[in-house]
């Protein structure tokens, strides 16, 4: 069992199933392999390079001894970070309001400065108008900052929560006129906040560039190099057992639709493990001979090919062309934020998932921020329901602000927090106090359950103030 | 005086383990015997229910501390086991030092190159302020690289495995010997305190070998208290019996042990001593059976009384029990001020609020304490007085009888618990609390009657209606709290909703059509009317009216009357909830007066709908709310809502069943229309049957067609829904209702007139049921559309009963839903909460949470309270360039006013989605209907 998890776990690192097999041949656990350190992986047969590469996709968990965990670190080069150049560039009109709240001394968000500017770009409008126009933004401005000591996480959570009793259960929803299937309403608000690894159905939204945008026959052309092909989707596969081998005979109407030709096929096949050098052509037709005379490996062989991939991206189970404003882009159902990015044609830069741990992943946890703000603003947005930003931004915020995607829960943020009583209080009651005990673990009070629960004031809103005025007596007077 | 009010705080709370020596120490009994009571019924010495222990029947007295019941809190004593056994609880604690330290010489299994390192690493992790959390998955992770070493790198013995059999045996594996508690514990004993602590362990609050018990500690009487029934008979509690239990078996393992009894049988007791003292921690625990009550029931132990929902930790710690509170059902009250709420006299008489004596208001409390609880006469209402606080704290209960003595005896530095009266500040809560809105404060209206009353705009907040619902009161009982509960929790301070930066209170359903017959096409009041509506008002002034020319009377207009209201420098331009969306915004001419426009406190022009005053999408109410602060805008509320509600009564209304009458025409006109929509679907289908359909990309054929047909049905539904409304004219009551956004909209009215449209089941077509078909009124796997649950007829024309039954088909998915729904997301707000409880702004603009983590540097980027957003926008521009730059802001900029209108919760929707909403709305309120309760 403990091989089946492990291998479970390599390949969740992207590590390929063969190289796993190969690991699991001497070590049965992660700690294990990681432990082992690069030379001893290649003495087990494994490239340097691919030594290395495991070693760090298994680095992501602290690796067993702090040598070990050196060693690593010094495995993985840190790739120089790209400058980020192309900001949003601030236009005139707004460089000029700008200049002009500075010399006031005025600090407004630069939202603000950026809205006024839009409305006036029309207009000529003297440096003193504009001076009004700042100061009086300025007044507006400061009324409407939050107070101190505001309880804005309770804030956030209710604004949240409560217009979750008035969402849809409902989870069909077809995106646009695409016909993608996507969970909406109530079950994906939820997923959100528990950051699952992958969202129940994941999907891409990738907008091509160039001729892709404009001709839909190259946007197809594209969209056969997202789309997953497998060898059932393109051809049958026939068991010729007297002669001990697999007879494939595409169907070539599928074949053009996907873009595949017969070469390709055979060379793909020739990829697959199991049947590796023993695909050939013949005819229409691709055959492939068994090495040894033995049904079990037919029936392996078989298997193998079946499932193998002859195209596309891994995960991406559909691509669907759609048009919006004149231009193509395609929806996916099934998510590979990393290898979409790499295809020729798409529109990298605004090329977007719903699996938030993947753009964690690939993009940082920046992005990750972006993205669950995005999708939990366009699941409420699709209910119907407002929302103010700040508040998605605020849960948004709490969910990476450690640097990896917390769940809102049990194993995420609510597991972490720095109180016992508070842990206790939240779920797994007994474990928390045994644990606590048993590291003699002080609790600070610091909290709002701890306080509510030893019957104190919490320390927010108007409990944050550690002010007392005491009356003067009688007798005190003068 | 003493000084109220907290003035210490608990800074900390430490935990730890108990020592046997302690628990030992701190026993104020030993107990030895299994028996509770005599057969007197006293107590017997030494037994469970030692009076050393604390004492749980009146009139006895503690013998250790010597205090009567609820005075004496109880005190510890202990049992000692005869053998050592397992505290559940650390099992798997015990189970990773024993994996990871020498069987022999005790020490961690790790050189010390590699302790120290880990040592530095722990010390730099709580440096920076690690949790405990992140402290535990480091140790755990130490433990694991300790454990499975073959030879010990200090003592060079060799490790044997260890196994643990659930849940508290371990094993060798090798030779499959039983580890015994005792040699566990020997086992603990010997790892080094250093050690304990390179484990994430603290050695001086828990030695690891404290985890095997050797004394148990026994709970204090006062945690297990006996319940006497009334035939007389005792009931102890679950813990007690429990306890019972090991003494027993603790007595015959001694015996045994004692008399040398073979090892079988002293290791058969220990083990079911073992039993015993497991379930008394948790009488959860996998792999083993729960012990139960004679009944059948399992008992209630240790681990059971702090978990879960009903456990201490969240019923009783999280949340707590209060007195001078009250529950009863709500009733509306349109003349009540937003801010107050009306209370039964009954109620007024029970709930109090102290009042503490000084030499200005002696006199006043003396003659309300003479009046007694019970004031007679009964009407009008004045406060009375129920109990009385001497300065030494003694309470005295005021009769109706001894009140004229009570009085004579008040002294200053009394306090005195007067009855409610007007205007005292109560906080007023309908569950479920959602959010912050749920719980404000109202100030008191002592009426008759049974119900609390309130304003029927304060409704939206709560949630609440008025089909059975109830609500809770809690007075206050401190002037901070009270002073709190003003300037933070009152109604009025509440209007604008964090959640969306609108009002949520405002005016609703009637209101709204009062507001449209008020305002729409400005309709003339003459004098008998005009005043009829404004009386209610209290302090206004009445314009000037104009006169008519043919009779020369004096007339007030509807646009004139609603002005009254305004402030008087009020301006704003909208457009109202009937705007037709024209290509060209012909503005102030607008054909249909929906052109908002409102100077100097004068509306000039324009329909006052749900736009303009309604709750959520208000864009007046908003504006005064923002701008000239909470007291004008409870005012305007109050005034606004009896305005229109007086305008309504003016004009009259009613809506009918009649109301949705269509002539025979349009009805001929819906049913051709249909019919030709089913003769498409009827064509689809043969197309899919003869498989010319052409296939969608991505879709399989099957799914092609369904899709075709939803398209189709919906259109059907749409087109008799436009056909219908075309008949039924602005003037349709119901129509004015949907159109001014008072209740109801137009498709409910064109399912009500015109075709109920395509039921469905998870958004797809009725398809379940019978093999190949939904009833057996169908031919097996027809297609077509009534055959898959279209509806034809409209409410109104009746449904046929294949379709009555795909309705409640429809409708049933929409009970369920709501039903799970609820619960989901209540629980997905407890953890939301529960994560983000903790975060607060500080001065310096970041937000953190309690320990000083940095969430965000600028709360929502730029530092803006939601509340007092505009529709989530930091500042209102328009409200920006017409306070800069005039009324002429929009020709200076050369800008087309887009629409201005405010709008909140009601973004474009996908049609089929807006039925599936509709229909599933018109089930919830069903569903309160036959709850009677709504909760």
């Amino acid at each position: 069992m403990a091989r089946k998890d492990t291998m479970k776990a390599l390949i969740n690192r992207d590590v390929s199933e063969e190289t796993a097999a190969l690991l699991l041949t001497k070590y049965s656990s992660l700690s294990a392999i990681s432990a082992a350190g690069e030379e001893e992986l290649v003495e087990l047969g494994l490239m340097e390079e691919e030594a290395r590469s495991v070693l760090a996709k298994i680095g992501k968990r602290p690796a067993s001894s702090s040598k070990v965990k050196k060693e690593v670190e010094e495995v993985v080069p840190v790739e120089p970070m790209e400058e980020v150049t192309n900001f949003y560039q601030y236009n005139e009109g707004e460089l000029r309001l700008k200049a002009i709240a500075e010399r006031l001394e005025i600090r407004l968000p630069m939202k603000i400065i950026v809205d006024i500017a839009a409305r006036i770009k029309n207009a000529d409008l003297s440096d003193e108008i504009c001076e009004k126009l700042i100061t009086t933004a300025n007044r507006m401005y400061t009324a409407h900052l939050m107070d101190q000591n505001e309880s804005a996480g309770v804030m956030a959570a209710h604004s949240i929560g409560e217009p979750g009793t008035q969402m849809n259960m409902r989870t069909f929803h077809y995106a646009g006129v695409a016909n993608i299937n996507v969970t909406q309403g109530l079950p994906r608000l939820i997923e959100i906040v528990d950051a699952r690894r992958v969202p129940s159905t994941p999907s891409m939204n990738i907008p091509l560039t160039g001729t892709a945008a404009e001709d839909e026959n190259v946007a197809r052309y594209v969209a056969s190099n997202i789309e997953m092909t497998t060898l059932l989707d393109i051809a049958r596969v026939e068991t010729d057992i007297t002669n001990m081998r697999l007879i494939v005979t595409p169907d070539a109407r599928k074949m053009e639709a996907r873009g595949i030709d017969i070469d390709e096929l055979v060379d793909r096949l020739n990829k697959v493990k199991a049947v590796r050098g023993m695909v050939t052509k013949s005819g229409y037709d691709v055959v492939i001979n068994s090495d040894e005379p033995s049904y079990k490996k037919l029936q392996t062989m078989f298997d193998a090919i079946k499932g193998a991939k002859i195209k596309g991206i891994d995960n991406i189970t559909r691509a669907v062309l759609s048009k919006t404003e004149g231009s193509w882009k395609i929806v996916t159902e099934g998510s590979n934020l990393k290898e979409v990015l790499k295809v020729e044609g798409v529109d990298a830069d605004n090329v977007m998932t719903n699996s938030i741990l993947e753009v964690a992943d690939v993009l940082g946890i920046e992005a990750a921020r972006n993205s669950i703000i995005h999708e939990a603003m366009g699941t409420l947005g699709e209910a119907g329901l407002d929302v103010d930003i700040r508040h998605i931004m605020l849960v948004a915020d709490l969910m990476t602000n450690d640097g990896y995607v917390k769940a809102i829960g049990r194993h995420g943020v609510s597991g972490k927090k720095s109180s016992v009583l508070a842990r206790a209080a939240f779920e797994i009651t007994a474990a928390h106090l045994l644990h606590a005990a048993m590291v003699g673990e002080v609790d600070h009070l610091e909290g709002v359950t701890e306080n509510i629960i030893v019957g104190q004031p919490v320390t927010l809103g108007t409990g944050a103030v550690n002010l007392i005025y005491t009356p003067k007596k009688k007798g005190d007077e003068e | 005086m003493t000084v109220r009010g907290i003035t210490k705080r608990i800074g900390s709370i430490k935990f730890s383990c108990v020592s046997p020596e302690e628990i030992r120490k701190m026993s104020a009994t030993k107990v030895i015997t299994a028996d509770t009571y005599d057969e007197e019924g006293y107590p017997i010495e030494m037994g469970l229910m030692d009076p050393h222990m604390g004492v749980i029947e009146p009139g006895l007295r503690c013998k250790t501390c010597g205090c009567k019941v609820d005075e004496c809190p109880g005190h510890f004593g202990h049992i000692d086991l005869a053998l050592p056994v397992i505290h559940v609880g650390f099992i798997k604690d015990i189970k990773m030092l024993l994996e990871s330290t020498c069987c022999k010489c005790g020490r961690l299994m790790l050189s010390e190159d590699q302790i120290q390192a880990r040592r530095e690493s722990m010390e730099r992790m709580e440096e920076l302020g690690g949790g405990t959390i992140e402290v535990k998955n480091f140790s755990k992770e130490t433990a694991k690289d300790a454990s499975g070493k073959g030879v010990c790198p200090y003592c060079g013995a060799e490790q044997i495995k260890i196994k643990l059999d659930k849940p508290t045996t371990f094993r060798e594996i090798e030779d499959n010997h039983k580890l015994t508690p005792k040699e566990v514990r020997e086992r603990l004993e010997r790892i080094p305190d250093e050690d304990l602590v390179t484990l994430g362990i603290e050695p001086s609050t828990c030695r690891p070998e404290w985890m095997v018990l050797t004394a148990l500690a026994v709970p204090p009487v006062t945690v297990r208290p006996s319940i006497t029934l009334d035939s007389g008979d005792r009931s102890e509690d679950d813990l007690t019996h429990k306890l019972v239990d090991v003494l027993r078996i603790n007595q015959r393992l001694r015996e045994n042990r004692d008399a040398g009894a073979p090892q079988l049988i002293v290791e058969d007791l220990w083990e079911l001593l073992q039993y015993h003292v497991t379930t008394y921690f948790d009488n959860q625990t996998s792999g083993i059976p729960p012990a139960r009550h004679r009944s059948g029931r399992p008992l209630k132990t240790l681990a059971q009384r702090l978990k879960g929902k009903e456990g201490r930790f969240r019923s009783n710690l999280s949340g707590k029990r209060v007195n001078f509170s009250a529950r009863t059902v709500i009733s509306p009250d349109p003349l009540l001020s937003i801010n107050e709420v009306g209370v039964p006299v009954i109620a007024a008489r029970e709930l109090t609020v102290p009042v503490h004596v000084n030499e200005h208001n002696i006199e006043k409390i003396r003659e309300m304490v003479a009046r007694g609880p019970t004031p007679v006469p009964e009407r009008p209402y004045v406060p009375g007085v129920n109990y009385v606080i001497r300065s030494d704290g003694r309470r005295i209960r005021v009769t109706d009888r001894n009140a004229a003595d009570v009085a004579e005896g008040i002294d200053i530095d009394y306090t005195v618990e007067r009855q409610l009266v007007d205007g005292d500040v109560v906080l007023f809560n309908r569950q479920p609390s959602l959010h912050r809105m749920s719980m404000m404060a109202h100030r008191v209206r002592i009426m008759e009657g049974r119900t609390f009353r309130f304003n029927l705009t304060d409704c939206p907040p709560y949630n609440a209606d008025f089909d059975g619902d109830e609500m809770n009161l809690h007075v206050l009982q401190s002037d901070e709290a009270r002073a709190e509960a003003r300037i933070l929790m009152q109604v009025q301070e509440n209007i604008l909703s964090p959640r969306y930066g609108g009002p949520i209170i405002g005016a609703i359903h009637d209101h709204i059509t009062g507001a449209y017959f008020l305002t729409h096409n400005n309709p003339r009041f003459d004098r008998f009317q005009a005043m009829n509506i404004l009386f209610k008002l209290g302090d206004i002034e009445v314009p000037e009216p104009y006169i008519d020319e043919a009779t020369g009377e004096p007339y007030w207009t509807g646009k004139q009357l609603f002005s009254i209201i305004l402030p008087k420098d009020f301006r704003t331009t909208f457009k109202a909830n009937i705007c037709q969306n024209c290509k060209v915004c012909q503005k102030e001419n607008c054909e249909y007066d929906a052109y908002v426009k409102i100077r100097d406190g004068q509306l000039l022009c324009g329909t006052i709908d749900v736009k303009g005053i309604g709750n959520s999408k208000g864009k007046i109410l908003d504006r005064i709310a923002r701008d000239y602060g909470s007291a004008r805008a409870a005012q305007f509320i109050n005034q606004v809502t009896r305005l229109v509600l007086g305008a309504l009564m003016n004009h009259g209304f009613s809506t009918g069943i009649g109301d949705e009458d269509i002539p025979e025409e349009a009805a001929l006109q819906i049913r051709n229309n249909t019919q030709d929509c089913i003769d498409k679907v009827t064509e689809l289908v043969e197309s899919y049957q003869d498989g010319t359909l052409e296939q969608m990309p991505g879709r399989s054929l099957r799914e092609t067609l369904e899709v075709s047909v939803m398209g189709v049905l919906g259109n059907a539904r749409d087109e008799a829904g436009k056909i219908a409304g075309k008949h039924l004219g602005m003037n349709n009551p119901a129509v004015i209702m949907a159109k001014a956004g008072a209740r109801g909209s137009m498709l409910n009215l064109s399912q009500m007139a015109g075709c109920v449209g395509q039921q469905a089941v998870r958004g797809e077509r009725l398809s379940r049921g019978y093999w190949n078909r939904t009833l057996p009124h169908f031919e097996k796997g027809d297609l077509g559309a009534y055959a898959r649950g279209f509806c034809s007829n409209s409410y109104k024309s009746g449904l046929s009963p294949t379709e009555f039954f795909f309705h409640a088909m429809g409708g049933r998915e929409g009970l369920v839903d709501t039903a799970v729904r609820t619960s989901r997301s209540g629980y997905m707000q407890r953890r939301l909460v529960s994560a983000l409880e903790d975060l607060k702004l500080t001065s310096d603009g970041t937000v953190r949470n309690t320990i000083g983590t940095v969430v965000q540097f600028k709360y929502g980027e730029d530092g803006v309270d939601p509340a007092r957003t505009v529709r989530g926008k930091a500042i209102d521009l328009d409200d920006l360039f017409a306070e800069v730059l005039g009324d002429q802001a929009d020709e200076l900029l050369h800008i087309d006013t887009k629409d201005v209108g405010g709008d909140y919760g009601s973004l474009e929707k996908d049609e089929m989605e807006y039925i599936e909403d509709e229909e599933s709305e018109e089930y919830d309120d069903l569903d309160m209907d036959f709850d009677g309760g709504g909760e």
